[in-house]
């Protein structure tokens, strides 16, 4: 009868044994390093745990290796939770992996490196690719949580900065499950817009594993995609995040973001006084130089030579004019002198002067006797004297 | 006049202070006769009252973009 009850089939057995591993190795830690690491077409991945003195089967299933941030590889030291399993079939018993973290060197940041790796070896990084930023930008798209503190910080710089814009706001989960697909769709979803001039991707500060979301591949490549120049701004001045490499600039903190990507109005203000007075000063400079020129041409030899000529002849004939003048002038004194002379002749030959003299005159029958010899004697003559006449008789005459 | 004013305003504000620094810098080379520069003048100093107007008067727009059941993006206002 004993025998009997010590009788067990092999699947009897073998479940009695699961049972005891089971329930004794539910979550576990287990430190060893990785080996025959096989990535199975059905995406589980299969691996021995070992160490000096022993190995151990261990599996993780689909789901949970989708959620790992890092490639496991054969040689790598790892600390596995995961719960002791017994595979009936077989008579195997495995660890079921929950989680797989690198010893030493934290999973997040090997992840992180092993991902900032590859896409610099794909070029992702590259400086030429970047887009520059558009100078004076209108609509700005916003990929980050809506009610965040980043969100109202963000616009509330804007508003301040720069006020004449659109923000089109891609309310996004930052963290947790499923933030990096939402952020990745959010980008695509701006990039549908054709009048947005650049996208802030970013969020506040937060833990490590707060802001992964930023560290993930599918972020990484929708901002590379991202027709629209992106502007990278995750947590901290401090937190570098794969998304700050693959954007077009990094902002330390989203504030700066708002900062960056808009320049502030009075700034402007300040440009376009600046402009309008260098337009203002360049016309009157213009025109100054203009009235300068003519006055300068009025003023120069070519353009008075026609003036010039016309003076030196005016001279001339100011000068023949001149000398006509004196030559008549000169005729004139003549003239002049010569009638004096003739008058003080002519006067002197007036009678009446003769007569003052005490000289007299001699008519006969009217007329002046010049000569003695028209006389004969006992001629009836007027002997004219200055102050009267005398009725005179000639007794005889006498010729000298 | 007014319908100079109409074809300025339906440009962005870069272009327009594009186009502004544009003619400040053709101005200050000063190799454009006087006659067109009195013209870019005028309008120099109206695009930068223009510029400067849009400053001083604008507010921030913000719009929420949001998906519908089928996929279609829409924008909606903001809180």
């Amino acid at each position: 009868m004993a025998e009997e009850k010590n009788i067990l089939s092999v699947t009897e057995i073998t479940r009695r044994i699961k049972g005891v591993l089971e329930m004794g190795f539910s979550e576990v830690w287990v430190q060893g390093e990785i080996s025959n690491c096989k990535n199975h077409s059905s995406g589980h991945l299969y691996f021995t745990l070992k160490d000096a003195g022993a190995s151990l089967s261990a599996v993780m299933w689909r789901s949970r290796v989708a959620q790992l941030l890092f490639r496991p590889n054969d040689g790598m030291k790892v600390i596995v939770r995961g719960n002791i399993t017994v595979y009936e079939p077989r008579g195997n018993y495995q660890i079921d992996c929950l989680q797989i973290q690198p010893v030493g060197i934290g999973e997040l940041q090997l992840a992180f490196d092993r991902l900032k790796q590859k896409l610099s070896a794909e070029g992702l990084f590259d400086e030429a690719q970047k887009k520059p930023l558009p100078e004076y930008p209108q609509k700005i798209g916003i990929v980050t949580s809506p009610t965040g503190a980043a969100i109202q910080d963000m616009l509330n710089i804007l508003a301040r900065r720069f006020p004449a814009l659109e923000v089109i706001v891609a309310p996004v989960k930052v963290q947790g499950i499923g933030a990096a697909e939402e952020i990745a769709e959010a980008i695509q979803d701006l990039n549908s817009f054709s009048d947005i001039d650049v996208i802030i991707v970013g969020r506040g500060g937060g833990s490590l594993e707060d802001l992964w979301a930023f560290n993930e591949e599918i972020v990484a490549r929708a901002i590379y995609s991202s027709r629209i120049p992106t502007v990278s701004a995750v947590g901290h001045e401090i937190d570098f995040s794969i998304s700050d490499f693959v954007a077009d600039l990094r902002a330390p903190t989203p504030s700066a973001a708002a900062e960056l990507v808009v320049r502030d109005r009075n700034d402007v203000i300040d440009i376009l006084r600046h402009f309008s007075y260098t337009i203002q000063n360049s016309v009157v400079n213009m025109l100054r130089s203009s009235k300068e020129k003519v006055q300068g041409l009025v003023g120069s030899y070519s353009f008075n030579k026609p003036l010039d000529l016309f003076r030196q002849r005016s001279q001339r004939v100011d000068e023949v004019e001149r000398r006509l003048h004196q030559i008549v002038g000169q005729r004139l004194t003549m003239d002049r002198q010569r009638a004096q002379s003739f008058t003080k002749r002519i006067q002197s030959l007036d009678p009446e002067l003769a007569l003052k003299r005490g000289y007299t005159i001699v008519y006969r029958n009217q007329k002046i006797v010049p000569s003695v010899a028209q006389l004969s004697a006992k001629e009836h003559i007027t002997v004219i004297f200055r102050d009267g006449e005398a009725e005179s008789l000639v007794e005889s005459v006498k010729k000298a | 006049m007014a319908s100079s004013k109409k074809e300025t305003s339906k440009r962005t504000f870069e272009q327009s202070l594009a186009r502004l620094e544009k003619i400040v810098d053709s101005l200050e080379q000063g190799e454009v006769p006087l006659e067109n520069a009195i013209e870019l003048y005028e309008e120099g100093i109206e695009l930068s009252k223009e510029c400067m107007e849009t400053l001083s008067k604008a507010e921030l727009k913000i719009k929420k973009l949001s998906k519908d059941l089928s996929g279609k993006i829409e924008l909606a206002d903001f809180e």
